[in-house]
């Protein structure tokens, strides 16, 4: 298992296209990709649950990559949280 | 007559269509064979990807990219690996697939409903959307299609959704009106993208009108007339013809600079209350933000926003402008704008009172929070500072006094900043523009608040229908302060904006221009008539029309000559 902090710099947060862009890219990965936000644990895999965990900029959250290709899966969440998902 | 939100500019005159939404009712009920339910399920989930990826292409050709990235979100929605396996969990308790996807959309729905954010709001009418089209699969409903309607359509609908909109033949529908829905929902932004006259939220509609009733939409306003007379059909003829030339017009000046006749360059920029107001500037095209009110913050509450709230509503509104200017106008209370909490004495004279950097110079604690908020921001794009009411070089000096013990602290703590942050004011009473010479060594910039600039030299309040005849920007005196303010500051080397109403007025350009103004800052749907005005004009022609202007003697004489030369 493998872990890292962020924060969310992009003005919009996870709004549509950076929670449905991240998911998308999640799902590539055959491990499991959680984002750990105000105690809860959100399957980052899905869109949906991605909006309806509220986060903002500002925001500090936890990605967690447990399984096959987590090294991997890390690597491309951060790459897309830090660059602020493009926006 | 009706009325409701306009949304998308111009006049409709058509025929009214009204698309009644299908019935999606269903009975739940328990399945004897869940597997096989489940297969019904994904084969439902699979068929509505395709509608909606033909629906994604049509839109891309009506409406452009954007609107059809709406859709490919949908399609990421519906195939949502969580949402489609929590449906299917439901279906192998022996649930109908009916009632497992609407459950679980349900609860989507009631969670995206609940946001703040209006944006996110807006998500549940996403799912809201794909919930009814699984549902129509399911049931076997048909849908409805309006791409077979006629010329001079008129959509009635209760909510425009994009599924609907993907049908619109741009040529044969000319206007939209719906039962629901603001300025920012998914029918307002389809129906801008699709250029098509829209009115939105007009109560009951779908009930009140009928099939083939003649109407005309006023997008622009928001009116809607059932059944017009003959002499209603003539006006809204003309104001149609009007309109279309006038945007044909203005369409020309996206994207360009801000130029007069002569290539000399201004600064175009806009007027904001809130954070998300920025996303405003980049659809309309202003260069930046020249006033950024920062009221709105500490309104409608109990108790002071805290530092963090401040700091990331400013830093919202930057990161939306990516470097574009953002002038930041500290708090502007008192006068006619009371906040409950601040605990402001009533005064026998509050435009002459306790106000704006008074109050905030008296109540450090309160200004620190909002200064150090700002400055913090200035990380994330090109903020600038600007102190509002202005009177004397004491007040600027205080103020900036703060600013540089804030950008020490900073640097202590490590805490990025921009190091050369602007600082400038509002000239904005007949103090602050007799001083302009004084005030200009000490500050980065001027923006002259014309409203009340006008106001207070004219010693009259506009509100007051016995003395409103006096205010007049175009007034002799206000136009001397105006001139003396903009050539202090181009001596002094420092830009001169103005953010009042003024800045957008026709007859003014001419005379701001010669008189040397560098930045113009107006309502976001103003830019592009203003950037018009600008071009029509060289330096040498503004300076003729100037140098006539001021010699008049009464606003009367002043307002009659710029109508000859506009």
């Amino acid at each position: 298992m493998v872990q890292k902090h962020f924060t969310i710099k992009n003005a919009q947060g996870f709004h549509m296209r950076p929670a449905t862009n991240f998911a998308t890219a999640m799902a590539a990965y055959p491990c499991a990709v959680t984002i750990k936000f105000n105690g809860r644990d959100v399957n980052a895999k899905s869109p949906m649950f991605i909006m309806a965990a509220c986060i903002k900029v500002g925001s500090e959250i936890d990605v967690v990559c447990d399984g096959e290709g987590e090294n991997e899966a890390l690597a491309a969440a951060a790459a897309l949280i830090e660059s602020g998902f493009g926006e | 007559m009706f009325k409701g939100t306009p949304v998308s500019e111009g006049i409709g005159i058509g025929k009214i269509l009204l698309l009644e939404e299908a019935k999606l009712e269903y009975t739940p009920h328990a399945v004897a064979d869940p597997a096989a339910e489940a297969e019904r399920f994904r084969a439902a989930i699979e068929e509505l990807t395709r509608e909606t990826r033909r629906d994604a292409a049509s839109l891309r050709e009506t409406a452009g990219e954007k609107e059809a990235l709406i859709m490919e979100g949908h399609i990421s929605l519906i195939n949502d690996p969580a949402l489609k396996g929590e449906t299917e969990n439901l279906i192998m308790g022996g649930q109908c697939a009916e009632a497992a996807y609407e459950s679980m959309c349900d609860m989507f729905i009631g969670i995206f409903s609940s946001m703040e954010d209006e944006m996110m709001r807006q998500r549940a009418a996403d799912v809201r959307d794909i919930k009814d089209g699984l549902l129509r699969i399911l049931l076997g409903v048909k849908e409805v299609k309006i791409s077979d309607a006629p010329k001079g359509t008129v959509i009635l609908t209760r909510e425009l959704t994009p599924s609907v909109t993907a049908g619109i033949k741009k040529g044969n529908i000319v206007g939209i009106i719906t039962e629901t829905g603001g300025k920012t929902s998914h029918s307002a932004i389809l129906a801008r993208a699709l250029e098509i006259p829209a009115v939105l939220s007009v109560p009951n509609a779908a009930s009140v009108f009928k099939n083939g009733q003649p109407v005309i939409v006023d997008g622009t306003t928001g009116i809607v007339i059932p059944d017009p007379s003959f002499d209603e059909l003539n006006e809204y003829t003309e104001k149609r013809a009007a309109f279309i030339k006038e945007k044909e017009e203005l369409g020309r000046f996206r994207g360009l600079r801000t130029v007069g006749a002569d290539g000399r360059e201004y600064e175009l920029v806009c007027n904001i209350g809130k954070p998300d107001d920025a996303n405003k500037v980049i659809e309309f095209d202003g260069e930046g933000v020249g006033l950024f009110r920062t009221e709105f913050l500490f309104m409608d509450r109990s108790s002071v926003p805290t530092e963090e709230e401040q700091f990331a509503a400013y830093q919202k509104a930057a990161l939306i402008l990516k470097g574009k200017p953002l002038i930041i106008r500290t708090l502007d209370i008192g006068g006619d704008k009371e906040i409950p909490y601040m605990g402001l004495e009533k005064e026998e004279n509050p435009f002459m009172g306790f106000r704006a950097i008074r109050y905030c110079l008296k109540n450090r604690e309160l200004f620190r929070k909002q200064l150090r908020a700002m400055i913090r921001a200035s990380a994330f794009g090109d903020i600038r500072i600007m102190f509002p009411l202005i009177t004397c070089a004491e007040e600027l000096r205080e103020g900036r006094a703060m600013v540089e013990d804030i950008k020490k602290e900073l640097t202590i703590l490590g805490i990025p900043f921009k190091k050369d942050i602007k600082v400038g004011i509002m000239v904005e009473t007949a103090a602050a523009a007799m001083l302009a010479d004084v005030l200009a060594k000490e500050a980065d910039f001027f923006s002259i608040g014309t409203n009340d600039l006008t106001g207070y030299t004219m010693s009259c309040d506009r509100g007051n229908s016995n003395v409103a005849y006096l205010y007049s920007a175009l007034q002799p005196a206000v136009l001397r302060m105006i001139e003396r303010t903009i050539r202090c500051g181009r001596e002094a080397g420092i830009p001169v904006g103005m953010c009042g109403e003024a800045a957008g007025n026709e007859k003014l350009i001419p005379l701001l221009m010669s008189f040397g103004l560098t930045e113009f800052s107006v309502s976001a749907p103003s830019v592009l008539r203003v950037r018009k005005c600008i071009s029509k004009w060289t330096k040498a022609h503004a300076d003729e029309v100037a140098a006539k202007a001021m010699s008049m003697t009464t606003e009367q004489e002043v307002s009659a000559y710029l109508a000859t030369v506009i």
